[in-house]
């Protein structure tokens, strides 16, 4: 059975250098739908995701900055975009030769979507 | 606030999950009631009620299980309106236990989860074999439930073979 979210995933997982792709719950870290490569342990990135990008909406409305359009955590071997609207967050896992500029913008496009 | 233990090895992976998952109140007990740990309760009675009700909502959701689905239901999940209880089974070699475990929206359910896995390794690790501690239960369910409770709570001391290294001052 498809999911609603499954165009969008394989739009955004056929971006370059994008490893996975995941539309997680906020409040509760579950995976709504996902699209990742093998190995990728999805819920565990799925439940840490969601707790670090409700933090930081937190955080941001805290310091009166309003919402959080766009997340991203640099590490050494990739990268973890997020974008979230209505209880719901994407969450791109990308390599580090991505190109993220592209993906923010196919992400926020994507995210208008959600509700 | 630590974790408050019966048997000390159970000590570690009690508190690294609390510490991780960042729940308000954890209970490792025995499928028949018996604690062996808790985190976040401050009084036995309380420990007490919620090791009976955790272990029949286990056992009901067990039975459950296998009327609908040929086997036991392993996790049950509950969300209220500020606070969720997550109660889930993990085995060792000394048996199943369950953990029953609270939190608010400073965690959640996915995390819970992801944390409970680590739980399950770390127990599995630290579990002694069974021929280096004396039996855990007795097989007198009050007179086992009231010697872990008065542990829990200080009245009383641990199993020589139970203490090791985590009661230097021994």
């Amino acid at each position: 059975m498809s999911s609603p979210f499954e165009g969008m995933l394989e739009m955004l997982t056929r971006q370059r250098g994008v490893v996975g792709c995941l539309i997680v719950g906020e409040d509760d870290g579950i995976i709504v739908d996902v699209n990742v490569q093998v190995g990728i342990d999805a819920p565990v990135i799925a439940a840490l995701a969601a707790a670090l990008y409700r933090r930081a909406r937190l955080s941001s409305e805290a310091a009166g900055l309003a919402t959080v359009n766009f997340l991203q955590l640099e590490a050494e071997r990739g990268h973890l975009c997020m974008a979230g609207r209505d209880g719901l967050v994407i969450v791109t896992i990308t390599e580090p030769k991505a190109q993220i500029g592209l993906i923010r913008g196919a992400m926020l496009q994507s995210v208008e979507t959600l509700a | 606030m630590r974790a408050r233990v019966a048997e000390p090895w159970v000590e570690v992976p009690l508190q690294r999950f609390v510490d991780d998952a960042r729940v308000l109140f954890a209970l490792l007990l025995h499928p028949s009631g018996q604690v062996l740990g808790q985190f976040g309760f401050t009084r036995a009675v309380d420990v007490m009620a919620a090791c009976a009700l955790g272990a029949a909502i286990h056992a009901s959701a067990s039975q459950l299980g296998r009327e609908l689905d040929g086997k036991p239901f392993r996790e049950l999940y509950h969300a209220g309106r500020h606070r969720q209880i997550f109660i889930a089974e993990t085995p060792t070699i000394r048996g199943p236990l369950i953990l029953l475990t609270a939190f608010d929206t400073e965690s959640s359910l996915g995390l819970v989860q992801v944390f409970f896995r680590n739980f399950c390794d770390m127990l599995r690790t630290a579990v002694p074999p069974v021929d280096e501690q004396p039996p855990v239960f007795t097989g007198d369910l009050e007179r086992d439930l009231n010697r872990s409770l008065a542990i829990l709570f200080g009245r009383a001391r641990p199993p020589l073979a139970d203490r090791g290294p985590s009661h230097p001052s021994e």
